[in-house]
Parts: structure tokens; C-alpha cells; sequence
């Protein structure tokens, strides 16, 4: 068990060293620098200024050079500073990285919150009137894209019948604190979470409805029911624990999903989390920042299937003692 | 299973507290001054994005401006007419030979922290803006400064190693202190970046990253307190979120989008605002490749034929909602030294399809194209966004010429791709957005000497006579001299059209009945004499 958790970080560090070069490698390809030429309206920096920050920045020196050089400060724990504006990369995803961990935590709180019983009671009587019910109401709701549902909830919950606030953290150079900060905060973030999550409840509550019908039909749930078992003891005692495998693969995407900032919900609701710090970066051909978003990603990504990978062993045996994938 | 659900609550409700604790209170600071209006004074205003920079000087972008002019002052800056008046400067004095430029300052000027600013200050500020490391535009202005020295406290004299006679422009740089960093001149990093100390109308009260910036009024500023407490910019990217934050009362002004200005006319709630429009330092411009290896526009007939040929007027009205203003030249027509007597080409596509005639332009084999020695008159057009004006006004360019014989194809490339196309020389003709200076000197435009990517003379005009003119006219310090000059050079340039002028789009406003004090120009309502600094509520006044 141990040698295999350990057999899988090492490969994932290679993995990360891999994506951390792809990245470095493809916004090289891109064409222009981040000193770039002059900005579509507004002057520019005299092509002599752009050389000699060039040189200050080390953007002249060959690219396996500044790769290794990067690579070398990232071990040392220093992610550099952003080209945008010369602040340290790390202070920068740390003053958003709160924002988007509560955003998507309450986002997937809601959204399994509300698949689950709506999946269970659907897995339940398959083909019944309830189940084509929510099938058809999923559906729609799924096919609603982000950047609409978020204009409309502005629209109506807010411009129209102003129960909750059109957009940001909190009031605009407010200065609240303590409990009535927090108060403002939640009532800020209502909209935001429930745009990030209806196409989780739509997407989960069909998960959860066709793996559990699947167990719902098997020998051992109907074995259950013959004893006289209730529904519910039937669904957490067995439906549930077979279904849990199939679950445990979504769940690996679960940590890197909270850290993935929503750049389309961020902008609308004006919230400055990391997704919109990842879109400006590389539009901007801020090269630290990317990186950095990157290897955090990657990580997440990492440790989550990780994670997934052990709990399947525990779960089955089987799993871990064939050939690791 | 069932355990997880309250488990994941519990995280979230977590983070948010935590998320909460790790934000900086300022404690003492819990007045509700957040909603804008006369109770308050407050004006709350919209950045699309974070300044660059919060330091006076470094970095080249809008918001970074925009903030700088309001929490420092400079020796001069413009005024609505785009002149140049004196501010902390109280006179100066330049030598016959216009190399010598002595400045004495104001007397009683004193920094948000309380202490005066002297000629050190002046002279600390331009090593600053010289100093590479800041990203300042004002680098280029300072490039041939050859000597500056304080000769007291109050007086300060730069020597020029070559006279230029719109040097002072570059004292519009707004003042940083000596006295904060210690003399270190890398500004990005250091204090100034976060917390400027300045010597303007305004002050910075907090900056949260990502959400506002929060200046209030300097009670001590020397030209009198601004007439509102404070001024908001809430970091808004999403126009159309700040537009129904506008209709609904959390922001005092915004500039609109041609959509949302459409839209505005027609909502009923928009009705109480006031509108307002400027017409920006800018031009839309289609460049002509006239480098002698080019195809199709070597001869000035041929590029204004195609100019002659387009209905802007009706354009205008029917497509851009009247917020284009038929350009004539690269002088903008709020400067004082645009000469009024030059016209707008208008729509006369007689004298197009005679032009091109002249230049060897007919169709022989009647395909509705012409052709010169066997080669059809087709040419690509390189356009950098695929937004929908630019491709109306394509669309509707592409007619306009086939009505004269002319074909044409758009190109649409992404900006930094077009730039390169364009600046190498490979293309026919380009069309994108230019900006324009408020001096009257713009050798780097059209002198032959300024390809890129020194200069901007990416379309290849070479003229003795422009060339002279603009040499002459940089080294002339009598206005009434200049003037001729360049009056002499836009009716020059008009006659050969080496790019041609479109439009000037405007900036439409939409802003809170009850502010006084707004005042369109071209150099927009911040970063202007007198700008924020003579806004103002109208007290006690009912909607």
C-alpha cells in the first residue's frame, strides 16, 4: 500500500515537471512576449525600454535557460513576481485563493446537498412519472449555459426584486467587520454559488440516479427488500456502498475543482478569485502566474486521483493489488 | 456516506470565516460612506481592471494613470482644450536657444504626509520616471535631458542636449517624494506601490486587490479640498454588471458600450441619468502599404479615390448610432492646433471612379473590377477584432469600393499577430485604432525616418516635403511660426491621405443627475484640469 502511494507520487512529480515545461513551453510559442509592442489604444514603451527590461527580467536568454532558472526558484519556494504588476506571485493567488475555495465548496456542498436525494429518489422507481420528472428537468437545467443564468439571476433577483446584491464581496469601499462582514459576504455570495452550481445538481442528480438504480436492481438490494428492509435502510446499508466506487472516480476531480476559479461567474459577479487572475495572466502573457496557477492545479489534480486511487483499495481490495494501471 | 454532507458544510462555513480573518480591517473605518450620493459625498466610479501600479510613476496602463493624476500633481498639465497650464509651476522661463527650461514651483505645496515639496522632489521624480525598472512613458519625454539641477529649494533648471519645442509635455509627470523610499528610484516594488504618498486633490484611503480603490478628498490640497468626500473605483470587468449597478444607484457615472448606450435609450429607468459624450484621443484609421514594392497604393489618387467613395455620414447615422465623428486628419478636432480648414474628404463616387481612371484603373473586361497591366484591383484589408463594428464597417467598406470597381477582402488576425503582419510590412492595407498626442509634433507617425518599431510609420510614407516640415516644425518655439507649420503639413497630408482618418468614436457617458462639474473633453473627465477635483452634489436635490 505504501510503496504504491509512494510509486504514484514520484510519477506524479514527473508528471507536474512535464506540465510545468508544456506550459513554459507553449506560451513561448504564442506570438509576442509580455513587454509585448504598443497596447491597442494608449502609447507604448520606446523599443529601447522594452530591451533593456528585457535584459532586467532575463526575457533575452535562451528558453531552456529561464526554464531551468525558474524551476530552480520554485524549489526554493519563491514563485517570482507577476510582469503585470511586480507583486510576488504567491501573495497574489493567496489573497484570492479564499474567495474561490468558499465559492466552489459551497457550490459542491449545495449541489451534492441537492443531487443526492433527488438522484435517490429517482433511482427508486425508475421510469416513474418523478423520475422522468427530474430526467427532463436536468436536462434543461444542464443545457443552460453560465454567462445566461448568471445575467438573469442579476436580473431578477436582484435589479428586478433586489433581494440580493448585483455584484463583488461585499459593498463597494465598505468598511464592515466581525459577524456583520461575514452576514454581507453570505448575502454577496448567494447568487454567485447558485450559478456555479446548477449544472452540478443537474449533472450529479443523474449520477447518482443511474449508478443507484443500477445496485437498486441487483441481488443484494432486492435481497434486502425480501427481508422486509425499509427503502431507507436498503439505500445507505447496501445501494450506497455500491454505488460508492463509481462515486469515489468523480471525487478525484473534486480537489482540483475547488481550486478551479469559474472566470466566467467571477467576471459577471465581479469577484476577483483565481479564475479570473488565470484568463487576465495569459492574456496578458503573464508567464509567473501562469506557471504558478498551473503547478497548483496540476497538484490538486494529482493528489486528488491520488487519493481517489487509495480510497479504491480500501474500498476493494482487488483494486490495489492488480497491476497499477 | 450520509455523514459527508454537514462534514462538507462545516469546510465551507470554515473557509468563509477564515477567508474573512485573513482580510485586513482597518478598525474605526465603519461609516456606511459606501453609497454614493450627496449624503455621503461619495462618487463611486468603475475600473474594468486593477491598476497596474498605485505608484505615481510606472507602467503605461489607463487605470494606473487614472489614479496617479488624482493623488499627485505635476509642474503642468492639460486643461480641456488640450493646452498645456501651469500647476505647481508657478512660471518658467525657457532660453532663446530652447535647450535651457528653468521652473519655479509653488510655494506652501505640501505631500499627504505633511511635509513640502521642494525642487529635490522634481528632480527625484525624474530620475524615477528615467529609471528603467519603473516602465514609465515618460522615459522617452526625458531622453535627450541632459542636466537637471535644483538651484533652490523652489527652483529647478533641466538643460536639453537638442532644443524640442514641445518639451513640456513631458512636465506633466506627476511628483513622487524623495523623502519615502530612501532615495531608491525602483518605485514597482517599494512602498509607493501599494500606498502612494502624493501631492494631489485625493488621497488613497485602502486598495482591496481585485474589488476597489478608495481615494477621499485632500482637505490641505493648495488649489482648495475637492467639492466630494470621496471618490470609488469599484473594480467592475462585466460593462453590463456595472450598468445595472448604475440604474440601481451603487455607481454615480460609467462609460457605456455602443449596445448598452442603445439600450439606455430605451430603458426608462436610465431616463434620470445624464448623458454625455467625448470624443476621445483617438482615430479609427485605415493605413495604406504605399512602400514602393506594394500593389495597389503607391499613387495618392488611388488611396484618396477609396476614401472619396465611402458614405461615412450615412454610415454613421444608420449603423454607429451617431457616435462616430467623421475624421479629417490625424489632428484632432478639439486641438488647438488642428486647421479647421481642413475637411472630412466627402462622399463623391464620381470623383473616385475619376481618380482611379487617372491612375490607371479601368475595367477592360467588364467584370466590374478594374485592373492595371493585367493585374485586378483586389486587395486585403487586415483588421484586429472580429467585434461587430469593425465587421458592419467592414461589410459595408467592401460594398462601397466594388461600387467603384474595387474588390476587397478582410483578414481578421488576433492583435499581436496583426501588429506584426502590419509593422513587417506585409499587408495591402490596415485598419485599427491609432492614438493621438495633444502636441502638435508627430514625426514619429509620418516622418520617413520612423518605421517600426521605433515609430509608427508602419505604411511606408516617404515625402521631402513632410519630412522637412516636421523637422522644422519640432525646433520652432514661436507658436505662430509652428502654427503655419503645421498647418501647412495636415493640408500636405490630406492632399496624400497615407492613411486614412474614419472616424472618432466617442465615449458615451451615462453618470448621476445630481453631480455637477463634469465636463467632457477629449482627454475624457479624470485626467484633465479640472477634473475630479470640481465635481461636485447638488445638495438637497429630490430626484
Amino acid at each position: 500500500m505504501l510503496a504504491h502511494a509512494l510509486h504514484r507520487l514520484a510519477t506524479g512529480a514527473v508528471t507536474l515537471l512535464g506540465v510545468s515545461l508544456c506550459t513554459f513551453a507553449l506560451l513561448q510559442l504564442t506570438p509576442a512576449d509580455p513587454l509585448g509592442e504598443r497596447p491597442a489604444t494608449g502609447p507604448g514603451l520606446s523599443p529601447q525600454q522594452i530591451e533593456s527590461l528585457r535584459q532586467l527580467y532575463h526575457l533575452d536568454r535562451p528558453l531552456h535557460e529561464r526554464y531551468l532558472r525558474w524551476l530552480g526558484d520554485v524549489l526554493r519556494a519563491d514563485l517570482g513576481r507577476s510582469l503585470y504588476d511586480r507583486r510576488p506571485v504567491a501573495q497574489k493567488i493567496a489573497e484570492r485563493l479564499p474567495l474561490t475555495l468558499t465559492l466552489n465548496t459551497l457550490a459542491l456542498a449545495l449541489a451534492v446537498g441537492l443531487a443526492v436525494p433527488l438522484g435517490a429518489a429517482a433511482a427508486l422507481r425508475p421510469g416513474s412519472a418523478w423520475d422522468l420528472a427530474t430526467s427532463a428537468a436536468a436536462l434543461a437545467l444542464y443545457s443552460v449555459p453560465v454567462f445566461w443564468a448568471g445575467v438573469l439571476l442579476q436580473w431578477v433577483l436582484s435589479a428586478r426584486l433586489g433581494w440580493f446584491p448585483l455584484y463583488g464581496l461585499e459593498p463597494v469601499g465598505w468598511g464592515g467587520a466581525g459577524l456583520e462582514r461575514l452576514a454581507a459576504r453570505a448575502h454577496h455570495l448567494v447568487l454567485p454559488v447558485l450559478c456555479l452550481a446548477y449544472g452540478g445538481v443537474a449533472y450529479l442528480s443523474r449520477f447518482v440516479r443511474n449508478t443507484l438504480a443500477e445496485s437498486v436492481r441487483g441481488e443484494a438490494v432486492r435481497a434486502a427488500r425480501a427481508r422486509g428492509a425499509s427503502w431507507w435502510r436498503v439505500l445507505s446499508r447496501h445501494a450506497f456502498r455500491q454505488a460508492a466506487v463509481p462515486m469515489l472516480t468523480l471525487a478525484g476531480f473534486v480537489l482540483p475543482g475547488l481550486l478551479a476559479g469559474s472566470v466566467i461567474v467571477e467576471t459577471i459577479f465581479a469577484l476577483p478569485g483565481l479564475g479570473r487572475l488565470f484568463v487576465d495572466a495569459v492574456f496578458q502573457r503573464d508567464l509567473p502566474v501562469v506557471l504558478a496557477l498551473t503547478l497548483i492545479s496540476g497538484t490538486a489534480t494529482l493528489l486528488g486521483i491520488l487519493a481517489a486511487d487509495l480510497a479504491y483499495g480500501v474500498l476493494d481490495p482487488r483494486a490495489s493489488r492488480g497491476s497499477p494501471r | 456516506m450520509s455523514g459527508r454532507v454537514p462534514w462538507v458544510f462545516a469546510l465551507a462555513w470554515s473557509v468563509l470565516l477564515a477567508g474573512c480573518a485573513a482580510h485586513e480591517d482597518k478598525p474605526g473605518d465603519r461609516t456606511d460612506a459606501s453609497k454614493p450620493g450627496p449624503e455621503t459625498g461619495t462618487v463611486v466610479a468603475v475600473l474594468s481592471n486593477d491598476p497596474q501600479t498605485l505608484s505615481p510613476i510606472g507602467k503605461t496602463d489607463v487605470y494606473s494613470a487614472t489614479v496617479a493624476s488624482l493623488v499627485s500633481d505635476s509642474l503642468f498639465r492639460y486643461e480641456r482644450g488640450l493646452r498645456l497650464v501651469p500647476r505647481l509651476a508657478q512660471r518658467y522661463e525657457i532660453s532663446a536657444d530652447g535647450r535651457t527650461f528653468t521652473f519655479w514651483l509653488r510655494p506652501g505645496v505640501r505631500w499627504h504626509d505633511g511635509r513640502p515639496v521642494t525642487a529635490e522632489d522634481v528632480e527625484f521624480s525624474v530620475r524615477c520616471a528615467r529609471d528603467p525598472r519603473n516602465e514609465s512613458l515618460y522615459l522617452d519625454d526625458f531622453r535627450d535631458l541632459s542636466r537637471l539641477e535644483a538651484l533652490d529649494p523652489l527652483t529647478v533648471r533641466a538643460e536639453y542636449s537638442v532644443p524640442y519645442a514641445d518639451a513640456l509635455e513631458g512636465w506633466t509627470l506627476p511628483l513622487v517624494p524623495a523623502h519615502v523610499t530612501g532615495g531608491d528610484t525602483s518605485l514597482l516594488e517599494g512602498p509607493l506601490a501599494r500606498m502612494p504618498v502624493g501631492c494631489g486633490p485625493f488621497r488613497l484611503a485602502r486598495y482591496e486587490p481585485g474589488r476597489a480603490v478608495v481615494l477621499e478628498a485632500n482637505p490641505e490640497y493648495w488649489d482648495g479640498a475637492p467639492g466630494i468626500s470621496r471618490l470609488v473605483f469599484s473594480i467592475v470587468p462585466d460593462r453590463r454588471t456595472a450598468y445595472q449597478a448604475l440604474l440601481a444607484g451603487e455607481i454615480s457615472l460609467l462609460a457605456l458600450t455602443p449596445e448598452l448606450w442603445a439600450q439606455a435609450e430605451r430603458e426608462p429607468r436610465a431616463a434620470s441619468f445624464t448623458r454625455l459624450l467625448y470624443h476621445p484621443l483617438r482615430v479609427w484609421h485605415i493605413g495604406w502599404n504605399q512602400r514602393p514594392e506594394a500593389a495597389f497604393f503607391g499613387d495618392a489618387r488611388v488611396r484618396r479615390a477609396l476614401i472619396l467613395a465611402l458614405d461615412r455620414e450615412s454610415f454613421n447615422r444608420s449603423v454607429l448610432r451617431g457616435l462616430g465623428r467623421t475624421a479629417a486628419t490625424t489632428y484632432h478636432p478639439d486641438s488647438p492646433w488642428a486647421d479647421p480648414g481642413v475637411r472630412p474628404w466627402p462622399y463623391d463616387p464620381a470623383r473616385a471612379r475619376a481618380l482611379l481612371d487617372e491612375a490607371g484603373w479601368s475595367d477592360r473586361d467588364g467584370d466590374g473590377v478594374r485592373e492595371r497591366e493585367g493585374r485586378p484591383f483586389e486587395f486585403t484589408l487586415l483588421t484586429a477584432s472580429a467585434d461587430e463594428v469593425t465587421e458592419r464597417m467592414a461589410e459595408w467598406m467592401q460594398q462601397s469600393w466594388r461600387e467603384v470597381g474595387v474588390a476587397m477582402r478582410v483578414e481578421r488576425l488576433e492583435w499581436r499577430a496583426f501588429l506584426q503582419r502590419r509593422n513587417a510590412g506585409r499587408f495591402d492595407a490596415a485598419m485599427s485604432s491609432l492614438s493621438l498626442g495633444a502636441i502638435p509634433d508627430q514625426y514619429e507617425l509620418y516622418h520617413s525616418e520612423a518605421s517600426p518599431p521605433g515609430g509608427l510609420n508602419y505604411f511606408g510614407l516617404a515625402d521631402r516635403r513632410v519630412d522637412a516640415l516636421l523637422e522644422t516644425g519640432r525646433r520652432t518655439f514661436d507658436p505662430e511660426r509652428r502654427r503655419a507649420i503645421y498647418a501647412e503639413l495636415q493640408h500636405l497630408l490630406h492632399e496624400l491621405e497615407p492613411i486614412s482618418c474614419l472616424y472618432h468614436f466617442a465615449e458615451p457617458i451615462l453618470y448621476d443627475s445630481r453631480l455637477e462639474g463634469l465636463r467632457p473633453s477629449a482627454l475624457g473627465l479624470f485626467d484633465v484640469f479640472p477634473g475630479p477635483q470640481a465635481w461636485h452634489w447638488r445638495s438637497g436635490a429630490a430626484e
